[in-house]
């Protein structure tokens, strides 16, 4: 390379950056800009959804509040989401293990079992579950629906313990073994602190995707078990008001206060393994 | 022979492992003694680690018994063994300290608190590293975690002490630095150590004794000197130290005069000392050290010596070592101590061999 042509690359170089920034952001508004629109519209003045609004309310919200179907769905979903949460935890968390440790041999194979639920449309996992529990005599139990759940966490939590596990050698369990722990000391004492990072993501993957999930919900749930997802459904076909808009913002707040947790954890024990490397 | 069930030490009763068709490791007995420091040598997949794993507990043997110090062992769990293990990547736990590393086992055992702090202490001292009791293993160098984990595996006493390659992952003058190390914590804890290597200068310079594996069976054990002195086979002959082996095909001579000529399928004539007739029975190699053979300037008049030419000259700390073509079916190594050679030779030198005949071993395949 002679000297002359350097000015030439740099400046080929700075607009390739510019050029790829605005590939990224326009990428980056087109993913995000149908959520931002969601918390203005639940503000308008109009009785219906409309972009941009006219003015400014707050009445939506104030609606809502005087709704209880609202907070019922609301208490619904939590009910649904916090049990579904610990047991996909545990099944994923065990999988994990299980296939972690299996060989090499029937590694991939299960690892792609138990990541088909998460791959397959939901409305298959819904119709082959839904007669199932109708015939459990299931129906319209919250039971029902957290088992629906529980089928897509599972495979949320085995692939975040399962990336956690894999720096995990071995011969730290079978030292632990000679050194006087039993099966259950050594996981306690030894694997769960280096896998309760990918626990912890794969916990709140399993309660957001439960709180969120609607095709399951519409199947599984009767007018007792109700969830919020289902209720905003529900309401869409009567009309299109901001209150829908209200909950939906409401949602996306938590959503972004889970996923915003979620990547701390996860932050917190990268940088902790990174120490201990 | 079944064992006496008062014997100390460690001992092996017909121990085997098969996986289905794949046989890990032929029947075995084997006797190791208190305090004493024993090494499994042997290429990779010859049956040492499946042996060390059946003495940790982590690998059930498909038959056999093993026993420590009399008590049966065979169907304990790992846990309840009271063995040590050091293995070859450390295997110390990354998020503990160090200090809460050699604590461990004893945490395990509920000791006192006051003890095991005690108890922590005194170990790192001795491994040299109580100023670093407060490090992450990460922190450390890979000599001072392999410290470490000598610590951890030995706080407790136990009974038996397993080392897998300990130093295999260390650099060549770490590891001397670092065998003369486990050599002086053997001979301060006292513990039976079972060593296994592939790396044969290590397992001479440390152990008491020696077995050599290969194929998932132990071909030959004793000390170092017995094994050098007396390989049973080729194997060991050429697995332990140096060895120029010539494949014996024919022999000439008679016993009257104590007169036998081998001629190998090198195209080597060996005469061979009296009463050898026995090496010819069976197709049989010969074994020459490459330190027997004596390598000088041609000389018409010399009896039994062999011409050859240099083909490489590799000077050693205190050795020199040749390789000499001697037709082009037979290459042969011979290694001189500095001190006694006077004259080096260099690559495209003619030379002449020589060695005693009773230098040479007669062995098995």
């Amino acid at each position: 390379m002679t000297a002359g042509s350097v000015p030439a690359d740099a400046l080929s170089g700075r607009l390739g950056r510019a050029a790829v920034g605005a590939y990224s952001s326009v990428v980056l508004a087109f993913l995000l800009l149908p959520i931002a629109v969601v918390a203005p519209m639940s503000l308008s003045s109009q009785p219906f959804l409309e972009f941009p609004p006219p003015g400014w309310t707050l009445r939506w919200y104030y609606d809502l509040g005087e709704q209880p179907r609202w907070l019922i769905a609301t208490v619904n979903s939590l009910c649904i989401a916090a049990p579904t949460m610990l047991l996909s935890v545990a099944l994923g968390t065990l999988a994990a293990l299980a296939v972690g440790r299996i060989g090499r041999r029937w590694a991939r194979p299960l690892t792609l079992l138990m990541l088909a639920p998460m791959m397959l449309p939901h409305v298959i996992i819904a119709i082959g579950l839904y007669p199932t529990l109708v015939d459990l005599h299931l129906q319209d139990s919250y039971a029902a629906v957290v088992i629906g759940h529980t089928v897509i966490g599972v495979p949320l939590v085995f692939l975040t313990v399962s990336a956690s596990f894999a720096a995990v050698p071995p011969s730290l369990e079978l030292a632990a073994r000679t050194l006087g722990a039993d099966v259950w000391q050594a996981f306690r004492r030894v694997t769960f602190p280096m896998i309760r990072v990918g626990m912890a993501s794969g916990a709140l993957l399993a309660f957001a995707t439960s709180f969120d999930e609607l095709m399951l919900a519409l199947f599984l749930t009767g007018p007792g078990t109700e969830t919020l997802p289902r209720l905003i459904w529900d309401q869409l076909s009567f009309a299109l008001t901001p209150t829908l808009a209200a909950v939906a913002t409401l949602i996306l707040a938590l959503s972004v206060v889970l996923l915003g947790t979620a990547t701390a954890i996860g932050a917190a024990g990268g940088r902790r393994t990174l120490r201990a490397r | 022979m079944r064992a006496l069930g008062t014997a100390s030490g460690l001992m092996f009763e017909g121990v085997a492992k098969r996986y289905g068709e794949i046989t890990a490791l032929q029947p075995t007995d084997l006797a190791v003694h208190q305090g004493e420091f024993f090494a499994l040598l042997g290429p990779s997949g010859s049956g040492k680690t499946t042996l060390l794993g059946i003495v940790a507990g982590f690998i059930a043997p498909s038959a056999g018994r093993v026993l420590v110090n009399g008590a049966d062992i065979t169907h304990l769990s790992p846990e309840r063994r009271n063995v040590g293990m050091v293995f070859q990547n450390y295997s110390l736990f990354p998020f503990m300290t160090v200090a809460a590393n050699v604590a461990f086992p004893l945490e395990m055992r509920r000791e006192p608190k006051a003890r095991i702090a005690e108890r922590v202490r005194a170990m790192l001292d001795m491994v040299r590293l109580g100023h670093l009791a407060d490090r992450l293993p990460g922190e450390l160098s890979g000599g001072q975690q392999q410290r470490v984990a000598l610590a951890r595996a030995a706080v407790y006493n136990p009974t038996v002490l397993l080392m897998d390659e300990p130093l295999g992952a260390l650099d060549k003058n770490l590891r001397q630095d670092m065998q003369e190390e486990i050599r002086q914590f053997h001979r301060t804890i006292g513990a039976t150590i079972i060593y296994v290597t592939h790396d044969q200068e290590e397992a001479a310079f440390m152990a008491d004794r020696v077995a050599i594996l290969n194929h998932g069976r132990i071909v030959q054990f004793g000390t170092q000197a017995e094994l050098y002195s007396r390989p049973r086979n080729a194997f060991v002959a050429r697995f332990l130290g140096e060895a120029n082996l010539l494949h014996i095909e024919t022999c000439d001579g008679d016993d009257a005069a104590e007169r036998w000529l081998a001629r190998t399928r090198e195209g080597i004539a060996l005469s061979l000392p009296g009463g050898a007739r026995a090496a010819c029975a069976a197709p049989r190699i010969a074994c020459i050290r490459p330190a027997d053979i004596s390598v000088s300037t041609p000389d018409a008049d010399c009896p039994g010596a062999h011409r050859g030419t240099v083909t490489e000259t590799v000077p050693m700390a205190d050795t020199v070592r040749h390789r000499i073509r001697l037709n082009e079916r037979c290459q042969i190594v011979a290694r001189m101590t500095t001190k006694h050679q006077r004259v080096r030779f260099e690559p495209g030198d003619a030379v002449q061999v020589r060695w005693e005949p009773g230098d040479v071993l007669f062995l098995p395949e």
